[in-house]
């Protein structure tokens, strides 16, 4: 298992924190923006459905033929999903076709008519956005398209799950870079350390070891020499060191 | 008479008949102009026919009819019996020499009572085979979606007869002028059912029906007959096209349990309509069910008798209402003629749709079988008045000429620019011993129906 330096520990958890920062603004966006992207496209879908009909309905309703207008919005139910509902009253509000099964729920059948979209709770059937459009402008009554909210979550819950496992496969690889590469700068510090440590207890400085360490040209290579010349200053006598450096 | 019908079979011609209608899935298969040639020679070898030799569907020795119906499926009693009520006819037709010299032949497909594939199968009929007419199609939602295809091809003169169903489309514009009806329509089934309901003071009236045309149409007939009362509905409940007699119809019968209704009208088809009943029956609601003729009051009776241990328990509250007389009134001379047919021709299911898994058992009279044979028998009428020469354009003409024709049954046929349907009687019938018998005093069935819910 790689162990994290003690220098670094909050840069990995702090790298941890910041991964978790994005995936949640990231999720929170991406819910935002799918959910008003889908169920505004919901909408459009059951605005054209429910305009579809109510334009091919007119002919239909004036012959009075309620059968051949049932067959029109049957064919209508794959396009909406299995949970879609189209139900059309007409100018005296009485719904006169209708795809509830095993009856009209009562929410509807008991409401006052809306026009535009709505949200509709439908009991023991979930959350429903209902979009309604006028028969011969209203006056042959109204067509009223429902499709199933599960539907935008489900889609949401999709993505969120394709997202979610990318984020964190891109997650589990920058955690064991990171920490690699904090170990890798950790290394020199850890080096110089020892050294100083072998110098403060005047022992001899083992060439071979320190010698990598000293010839560095970055900051560790400088407190390295600069170790040096304090130990130096501190007791000229001392041996072991390099002083043509 | 195991030996007569041994020979009967053994005639040229009938065999041939029934060899046509086994090969027929396979041409279709395979789609091949020479090997339809040789399955149309199959129907008749005593005529060298070839498939050029058919001109919209008529060659020297034969006439070929299209039909799509509910052969596989839940409601596959109805496609079937209506076919054998139709072949009983046609097979005796067929040994006497047909019409005009020809015999009678069917092309069939099998499209379960759904629309997509009655769409698929009716073009086919019309671009590939190029029958001469269509004929004993079966249910609402199937007719309905084919109904625009005539319409599109009307210069090719394409013509419906005689579909199982009493809907509307087919009777008024923009379709009617394309086909020709024999049978009662659901809006006179469902106002008879629903006079007669309110005449014997049940004016609370409830409608369970299929979600779709033919559930619609039940439906709209009822509204009608009753907004004539200034009554409306109380209750109405749904159920899915296909639902099989397993289901559990419980949410319905609760449904119609809140509003208790004096009478239920059932608009459906036999298997979810028996599961209706016997889950009303069972749940408390005992009140007379009716239902209409599409129903197959045979079949649906059938699965009660099997499935319940006192059937007669259920069989108490039917009442089903029919567009053909009793099959059991032999006073009648069409009647007595089917009960002849059917006993000498023994029709059985088209070998093709013949399941192995699931066998159909067929009912020896019915009056799904009933109304196919005297669709059977209206349609050798127009192909007679259409002469030795028959094309589509003729047709019109030959059905319009029909004035006042006796089928058998006690009712005259007539047709003209206006009336496109032969048949308007409804009999009413409700169950005894087991059968169907019919119902002649309401108020009588009435009192039967209150003591049999207060035993």
């Amino acid at each position: 298992m790689m162990k994290i330096t003690r220098l670094f520990q909050w840069t990995v958890f702090g790298m941890i924190a910041l991964f978790g920062i994005i995936g949640f603004t990231n999720a929170v966006v991406t819910i935002t923006a799918v959910d008003r992207d889908l169920t505004s496209k919901s909408a459009d879908n059951s605005r054209n459905i429910a305009k579809a009909i109510a334009d091919s309905s007119v002919d239909i309703l004036l012959n009075g033929d309620l059968s051949t207008l049932q067959s029109r919005i049957d064919q209508m139910l794959p396009v909406l999903g299995i949970d879609g509902y189209v139900y059309i009253r007409d100018e005296h509000n009485e719904i006169i076709a209708h795809t509830f099964v095993p009856h009209i729920p009562e929410q509807i059948s008991e409401s006052e008519p809306v026009e535009g979209t709505i949200e509709r709770n439908l009991k023991g059937q979930g959350d429903f956005l209902e979009v309604s459009h006028p028969i011969l402008a209203g006056v042959g009554g109204r067509v009223h398209v429902g499709i199933d909210q599960a539907i935008v979550s489900l889609t949401i819950q999709r993505a969120m799950g394709y997202q979610i496992w990318i984020i964190s496969g891109i997650f589990i690889i920058s955690i064991f870079l990171g920490i690699l590469l904090v170990n890798l700068a950790s290394n020199p510090i850890q080096q110089l350390l020892q050294y100083a440590v072998a110098l403060a207890k005047t022992e001899e400085v083992e060439e071979t070891r320190h010698e990598k360490l000293r010839k560095r040209k970055d900051e560790a290579g400088d407190l390295a020499r600069l170790f040096e010349y304090f130990a130096l200053v501190a007791d000229p006598k001392r041996s072991g060191i390099d002083t043509k450096q | 008479m195991k030996t007569k019908k041994t020979d009967r079979f053994s005639n040229p011609s009938r065999r041939a008949v029934v060899k046509g209608l086994v090969a027929s899935p396979l041409v279709l298969a395979l789609g091949t102009n020479k090997l339809r040639a040789q399955e149309l020679s199959q129907m008749s070898p005593n005529t060298q026919t070839s498939n050029s030799e058919f001109v919209n569907g008529v060659s020297d020795s034969q006439i070929i009819l299209g039909t799509s119906a509910a052969f596989t499926g839940p409601s596959r009693g109805l496609g079937i019996e209506l076919y054998r009520g139709a072949m009983a006819y046609f097979h005796d037709l067929n040994s006497r020499g047909g019409v005009h010299g020809r015999e009678i032949t069917f092309k069939l497909y099998d499209d379960g009572y759904q629309p997509d594939p009655a769409v698929n199968n009716t073009t086919k009929l019309m671009r590939e085979d190029k029958v001469f007419a269509l004929f004993g199609y079966v249910g609402t939602p199937t007719v309905t979606r084919v109904l625009p295809l005539l319409k599109k091809f009307q210069e090719e003169n394409f013509l419906l007869f005689f579909p199982f169903t009493g809907a509307q489309p087919q009777r008024q514009l923009p379709y009617g002028p394309f086909a020709f009806n024999l049978r009662a329509s659901y809006r006179q089934e469902t106002g008879g059912l629903v006079e007669n309901f309110i005449n014997v003071g049940r004016e609370k009236i409830g409608v369970f029906y299929q979600a779709d045309a033919y559930g619609r149409s039940g439906w709209a007939g009822c509204r009608e007959a009753l907004a004539k009362h200034n009554l409306k509905m109380v209750g109405e409940a749904t159920y899915t096209r296909g639902t099989q007699y397993t289901a559990d119809l419980k949410d319905q019968v609760d449904w119609f349990m809140r509003d208790k209704p004096d009478a239920i009208v059932c608009i459906g088809a036999y298997a979810a309509c028996a599961a209706f009943l016997r889950d009303a029956v069972d749940g408390g609601l005992q009140i007379p069910i009716a239902n209409l003729s599409f129903v197959g009051s045979e079949n649906l009776l059938k699965l009660i008798t099997d499935s319940q241990e006192s059937p007669e328990r259920y069989g108490q509250f039917l009442v089903n209402s029919q567009v053909v007389p009793s099959y059991n009134d032999l006073s009648l001379e069409g009647v007595q003629l089917y009960d002849e047919f059917m006993t000498k021709n023994a029709p059985s299911v088209p070998e093709q749709f013949a399941s192995k898994e699931e066998e159909y058992k067929t009912f020896d009279r019915s009056f799904v079988s009933l109304e196919g044979f005297l669709n059977a028998k209206l349609m050798t009428e127009i192909l007679t008045r259409l002469g030795p020469e028959p094309t589509r354009e003729g047709i019109e003409e030959a059905v319009f000429s029909i004035q006042d024709l006796d089928l058998g049954i006690g009712e005259t046929v007539s047709f003209n620019e206006d009336r496109r349907q032969g048949l308007d009687r409804v009999y009413y019938t409700v169950v005894e011993n087991g059968s169907f018998v019919p119902l002649r005093d309401w108020a009588a069935s009435s009192n039967a129906w209150n003591e049999a819910a207060s035993s």
